[in-house]
């Protein structure tokens, strides 16, 4: 009695631990095919323990003993038989989807067929034999119908010897029918184990595939114990062995899936008590409701509206779906949060990303996206560093040390030939040895999600286990490769714009400089009674350092600057405004000439660095005597073409300024004459290129300025860069060109 | 601009060859240069017998290099000037800053006195 008792517990229990399991394993995927097929398997095999604690709970609370097998229905139980063909359906699922390889679709469906038909033996076994009987008697009569018949009641009366022997000896025809599908899905176990090359996936199959041999024997074994022990054993030991064969097949199937891959075990166990918890008081209210119906309308409606009763109980069936799912929902979003619309996480996703160039920012919001809507417990990105030229593994949270990949990593290289999520294992055993697989390993990377531009990889990232330890589904896989496209997308994006924001700067530097030069520049050269001035300044395309200035000194003289800063761009426009001041500055303390380019420099040179310098010119024009003082700090000599076409050069002063302190300058002074031409440039007119490198040369400009000399200075310069310009059409010039020309009428006495 | 360099009795001797006109290849004798300022070599001579061209950058350089020195109490020399380099040093009057040499040989020399 006890152990009869304990017996039914046991055969309860694990029905129910295969029934939970079966049920969790289809909701963890639906769709999927190996989840279909293993849920099914799970749930068939729990009927059959789940029956046989029925049967014996039934025998223990009746005091008649009765024999169920004489009650046809009964047999209905053996629908648990569908277990076999379940289980031969599994190993061509498992570990690979081989059915989409079979030539024959319906072998599928044809599996399918013996544990039915022993069912339809059982239990209308009386029926046909009635049936076929009739046949048989309606044959031997005379008549005309006898014609037809006695053929046909010959092929019944066959039948019917056919169908006695099927039920006589069915257990023995149907097991072993059964024990040929177990033989059938260990082959198929076996020779898919072979071509597996992933290791995990290998433990796993093998694991299963011992589980099912164990169950193979001890099947075999029961049947063949069945026919050589006494009945009295035969019958329980046969009922114990196939049930025991079961069990030890799917559990070693659900232990598998719980402890290598598929599901978590507490969160299974967890939901499975969760679920049965929440349904149990569901269908207890209900049927607490539907039973004490009656008790609470009455008070409603009074004792005749027995109506109301029906219509009461309809509306709480009508409600027990909706409140089903309600609680399905809420379970769910308890334990599996990860069923969060992956639409809304794309959506969310793709908007967030969008305004986001930065790509710090950027991997900042991946890693926020990946660890709440997919539950990643912690993320790290692999990307190319320009800076580098390598790969390279980005610090985070955990490990805060910056890992450079080698370029010919093995790991790196079987990384690059993937085109979506993959685990982590699927990729081949590298070891210890191979640098990322030792800091994947290091870190407890499970996943790597590669993001790639076609046949680049910008990078990739590498997930680890769920927070809850809750594996990777499928719609998971499918979020995955849609968010790495939105990624790649995303960092193409904010590469595109950090260039083009780079090119910017330089523009606007460009043209920053340029406003600086031109606002420095005179709007105009000044005009005088006596002498003409003509001014041409012409920037390159990079901005050079060329400057120029006409200041108006006291006794209506007239102070020219004209300098060349080294370098370009801002830091040479720089340069310049600051010269400009000091010159503009120091004039006014009526210091002689070469004072103020000693001070000048002193000034430069403790503020700029020492391959910073000026080339610089400065005069001072008395208008009324023709006499001009100046002093060259290393600028191309200004030349003075004489009206009698004889050419002086400018040539005393010093060197650059802004690059040597502690310099001394001297100054000189030459008296201009009526139609005497200055002439003051920049070394961008005299280093104009022919296409043989050939410069225009100081020899040319010497020479136009002499031919040209009986022209107004405008129309002699405008002759003169027409010259250049057929010589050098570059355009803009390569180097900033400027050119003063000054020529005196007359003298104001 | 390709650079040579090497060292003859604890002076250094830089052979610049091309244009020295900015860029990255111009900066490489800037580094050079103050690399052996930092190494603690005073004394270097720059052979310029190769350089066909070199703008104010080029001349920047050399004017940094020469400051550089001098303020370490150390010299830079300069060797085999041709033409179009002296016309620009004696434009710019850098010829007045410079020492110039007509061989490597006489500005090694120059060192010892």
């Amino acid at each position: 009695m006890s152990f009869n008792l304990f017996n039914t517990i046991l055969l309860f229990v694990s029905s129910g631990f295969l029934i939970f399991l079966s049920l969790t394993v289809i909701r963890d995927n639906l769709r999927s095919r190996l989840n279909q097929v293993t849920g099914a398997m799970l749930f068939f095999a729990g009927l059959g323990p789940l029956f046989l604690a029925l049967g014996q709970v039934i025998n223990l609370s009746t005091p008649v003993y009765l024999n169920f097998e004489d009650i046809p229905v009964y047999n209905l139980n053996r629908i648990w038989e569908v277990f076999f063909p379940l289980l031969l359906l599994f190993a061509w699922t498992y570990p690979e989807d081989k059915l989409r390889y079979f030539r024959y679709r319906w072998i599928k469906y044809a599996i399918f067929i013996p544990p039915f038909i022993h069912i339809l033996v059982l239990i209308y076994y009386d029926s046909i034999v009635l049936f076929l009987k009739f046949f048989e008697a309606a044959g031997t009569s005379e008549g005309l119908s006898s014609l037809i018949l006695k053929p046909l009641a010959t092929i019944f009366s066959w039948l019917l010897i056919l169908f006695s022997i099927v039920r006589t000896y069915h257990a023995e025809i149907f097991y072993f029918a059964y024990i040929f599908y177990v033989g059938l899905a260990v082959y198929n176990l076996k020779t898919s184990l072979e071509h597996l090359t992933s290791a995990s996936l290998r433990t796993q199959a093998s694991v299963v595939l011992r589980g099912l041999m164990l169950s193979l024997s001890i099947l075999a074994l029961t049947l063949i114990g069945f026919e050589f022990l006494t009945a009295d054993y035969a019958d329980s030991l046969f009922t114990v062995g196939i049930i025991l064969s079961t069990l030890v097949g799917s559990v070693t199937v659900a232990y598998t899936i719980i402890r290598y891959q598929f599901l978590n075990v507490r969160l299974v166990l967890r939901q499975s008590f969760v679920y049965t918890i929440s349904y149990s008081i569901l269908v207890g209210t209900f049927v607490v409701l539907i039973i004490k119906s009656r008790e609470i309308v009455e008070p409603l409606f009074g004792q005749q509206t027995e109506i109301f009763g029906y219509i009461f109980i309809v509306v709480l069936l009508l409600l027990f779906l909706p409140l089903g799912n309600w609680i399905d929902n809420l379970i769910q979003s308890i334990f599996i949060r990860n069923r969060t619309d992956y639409r809304n996480v794309l959506e969310r996703f793709s908007r967030q990303i969008i305004s986001v160039l930065d790509p710090k920012q950027l991997r900042e919001i991946i890693r926020e996206t990946m660890q709440t809507a997919l539950l990643v417990d912690t993320v790290y990105f692999v990307m190319f560093d320009d800076s580098v030229e390598e790969y390279v593994l980005l610090p985070n949270e955990r490990f805060s040390k910056k890992v450079i990949l080698a370029r010919d990593d093995h790991m790196l290289s079987a990384v690059n030939t993937l085109t979506g999520p993959e685990y982590l294992h699927t990729l081949g055993n590298y070891g210890y040895d191979v640098q990322l697989s030792r800091e994947l390993d290091e870190r407890n990377v499970r996943l790597i999600l590669p993001m790639k531009e076609g046949e680049h990889l910008l990078g990739f990232l590498g997930l680890t286990d769920k927070a809850a330890g809750y594996r990777y589904t499928s719609e998971d896989f499918n979020l995955l490769r849609v968010l790495s496209n939105q990624m790649v997308t995303a960092l193409i994006n904010a590469r595109l714009y950090v260039e083009s924001i780079e090119r910017l700067k330089l523009q606007e530097e460009v043209s920053m400089a340029r406003q600086i030069q031109l606002e420095l520049l005179p709007s105009a050269p000044p005009i005088f009674d006596n002498f003409k001035i003509s001014v041409h300044s012409e920037p390159s395309r990079t901005i050079g350092g060329d400057f120029y200035d006409f200041i108006h000194l006291k006794d209506s003289r007239l102070g020219i600057v004209i300098a060349d800063a080294s370098g370009k761009g801002m830091p040479a426009a720089l340069m310049i405004a600051q010269i400009q001041a000091m010159i503009r500055s120091e004039v006014n303390n009526n210091i002689p000439i070469a004072q103020m380019l000693k001070n000048i420099n002193e000034q430069m040179t403790a503020s700029t660095s020492p391959e910073k310098f000026v080339t610089l010119f400065y005069g001072e024009l008395n208008p009324k005597t023709g006499e001009f003082i100046y002093s060259n700090a290393g600028h191309n000599y200004p030349v003075i073409v004489r009206a009698d076409k004889q050419i002086e050069h400018l040539k005393t002063g010093g060197t650059v300024i802004g690059a040597i302190p502690d310099l001394e300058f001297q100054s000189a002074s030459v008296r201009l004459g009526p139609n005497d031409l200055l002439f003051l440039f920049t070394d961008g007119l005299s280093e104009a290129q022919d296409e043989n490198e050939v410069e225009y040369g100081e020899e040319r400009i010497k020479n136009m300025l002499c031919e040209q000399l009986h022209h107004d200075p405008e129309n002699l310069i405008g002759n003169l860069i027409k010259d250049v310009r057929a010589f050098d059409p570059t355009s803009p010039p390569r180097d900033d060109t400027t050119i003063i020309a000054l020529k005196m009428n007359h003298l104001n006495r | 601009m390709k650079l040579s360099d090497r060292i003859e009795n604890g002076i250094v001797i830089m052979e610049p060859k091309g244009k020295i006109m900015g860029g990255p290849d111009a900066t490489l004798l800037h580094d050079k240069l103050h690399e052996y300022l930092e190494n603690e070599h005073r004394q270097i001579v720059i052979d310029l017998s190769k350089v066909e061209w070199m703008n104010s950058t080029g001349l920047g350089i050399l004017i940094s290099g020469y400051t550089s020195l001098k303020n370490h109490n150390g010299a830079l020399k300069l060797a085999n000037v041709t033409d179009k380099i002296q016309s620009l040093l004696t434009i710019t009057k850098l010829i007045t800053v410079f020492d110039t040499y007509d061989s490597v040989e006489d500005a090694i020399a120059s060192f010892s006195n």
